[in-house]
């Protein structure tokens, strides 16, 4: 058995690798894996890291130094894991329309650039708690690119299909309880050295876990067809209509403005 | 907890809340705002009769009554001001939110998409609606003076005709992107 940890995080160790293998068996069988390749290899990942560490925490303990090295290098791989997995998926919504894929991968890029910024300015000079403010970085980024690239897609009125939201929710969900776990119980908790370790297992495999099953219940029906775009307008008259359609806007907000202006005078 | 520990805690807890808002707002909203928005595109019809609704504002009317000595019907008509310069406001946005649909139909069915022309689309509808509220607030709170509301309609008239014309000039191309595209309200990414 996993030493220095309860029982409970234990049972809750071995549900999240039998709800990641069903997942996965789910992905094989009704042949996701076609459509969906490096989702499937993030699901895979994830299994080989919880396969990897449990051995390691069995032999060093959980709080060992080699524990934590294994710890934190199998989690680079499978946080890399999942940004070609949310790519992809963002991909396979947004192929038919490839003028908006490519004003969402722009988005994506200064979205990450301007957060990793902020990020790193306000985690400056804390050496002692590096890997956990570089995880909560990462989670931070990870979260509010893919929250605007959700916008964008809202903006468009692009309607998503059911599954794919549903993963795509899944990664920005538990992304988002990484930040506040990262913030809130590291900063309250960490004292404790003897509690910190099994309720950060609660909490992290926890929320895993209820997007595993969110996850595995949503791919149990067949993905939505991939479409090519169905029509294209040519370029040159997105480049006449656009411009146009700005200009009776921006007439529309004079106006207000005016209005406004009138007001002022009265 | 220290500062920047609440910083993050309150970030976290905001972009928890945007993805909570993004799942489960879109799909419900679009079928409510059609039926609202096909009421008051019915409303905004008589938009086209301005010159007449003009006339009805028109302060000497208001002026005339006061001195008349029908402070009753002054206060009436005061409120059927209101409620027309509301009107009149929110056909406005009907009028901005068609364009603004027209925009966005356009650049999905677009192979190629200009970011400046995106953003500035965008920031054109944040400001509209930002000026669009304080409008509206300060008419329904009544702080809005009711000359203010009279210009309004000058406003409205000269905006409609050259909306009018503008959406004459892109209706053909606004129906041929209607044509191609599947329904006009969201876009099915595959299912």
């Amino acid at each position: 058995m996993v030493t220095n940890l309860p029982p409970f995080v234990q049972i809750l160790w071995a549900t999240s690798i039998t709800v990641q293998l069903a997942l996965c068996g789910i992905l094989i069988y009704f042949r996701h894996f076609r459509k969906l390749p490096f989702f499937t290899a993030y699901v895979c990942l994830n299994i080989a890291q919880s396969l990897f560490l449990y051995p390691i925490y069995l032999h060093y303990g959980a709080y060992s130094h080699t524990a934590m090295l294994a710890g934190w290098w199998s989690e680079g791989i499978t946080l890399l894991a999942r940004i070609f997995a949310t790519l992809e998926i963002l991909h396979v919504v947004l192929i038919a329309y490839r003028g908006i894929w490519g004003l969402a991968w722009r988005l994506l890029a200064t979205t990450s650039v301007v957060v990793f910024v902020c990020v790193v300015a306000a985690s400056w000079g804390d050496a002692d708690r590096a890997l956990m403010r570089a995880d909560r970085g990462y989670h931070l980024i990870f979260a509010a690119a893919l929250i605007s690239c959700l916008a964008l897609i809202r903006h468009y009125l692009i309607r998503v299909g059911k599954v794919y939201k549903v993963l795509l929710v899944g990664f920005c969900f538990y992304s988002c309880v990484k930040i506040l776990l990262n913030t809130v119980l590291y900063d309250s908790l960490y004292q404790q050295r003897s509690q910190y370790t099994a309720i950060w297992q609660v909490l992290v495999i926890s929320p895993y876990l209820i997007v595993l099953l969110f996850w595995g219940a949503a791919l149990l029906r067949p993905l939505p067809k991939m479409r090519e775009q169905q029509a294209v307008l040519p370029t040159s008259l997105y480049g006449r209509i656009s411009p146009e359609i700005n200009l009776q806007l921006q007439a529309i907000n004079k106006k207000l403005m005016n209005f406004w202006k009138i007001e002022a005078q009265q | 907890m220290n500062y920047s520990a609440a910083v993050f805690g309150s970030i976290g807890l905001l972009l928890l809340l945007a993805i909570a808002w993004l799942a489960f707002s879109g799909t419900r909203r679009r079928p409510e705002q059609a039926v609202r928005k096909g009421g008051r595109e019915r409303e905004c019809l008589h938009i086209s009769s301005l010159p007449q609704i003009k006339q009805a504002l028109a302060n000497s009317d208001f002026i005339y009554l006061e001195q008349q000595g029908y402070p009753a019907l002054a206060k009436r008509i005061r409120k059927e001001r209101r409620r027309i310069a509301l009107n009149y406001l929110a056909c406005l946005r009907v009028e901005f939110e068609k364009l603004l649909h027209l925009a966005r139909m356009v650049a999905v069915m677009s192979p190629n998409v200009a970011v400046a022309q995106e953003v500035q689309g965008l920031r054109l509808n944040l400001e509209f609606s930002y000026r669009y509220y304080l409008i509206y607030f300060r008419l329904v709170s009544g702080v809005a003076p009711l000359e203010a509301i009279g210009s309004l309609s000058n406003m409205v008239s000269a905006l409609t005709i050259r909306m009018e014309t503008a959406i004459s000039e892109l209706g053909e191309r606004a129906a041929l992107v209607a044509e191609l595209l599947p329904h006009n309200r969201g876009l099915d990414a595959g299912g």
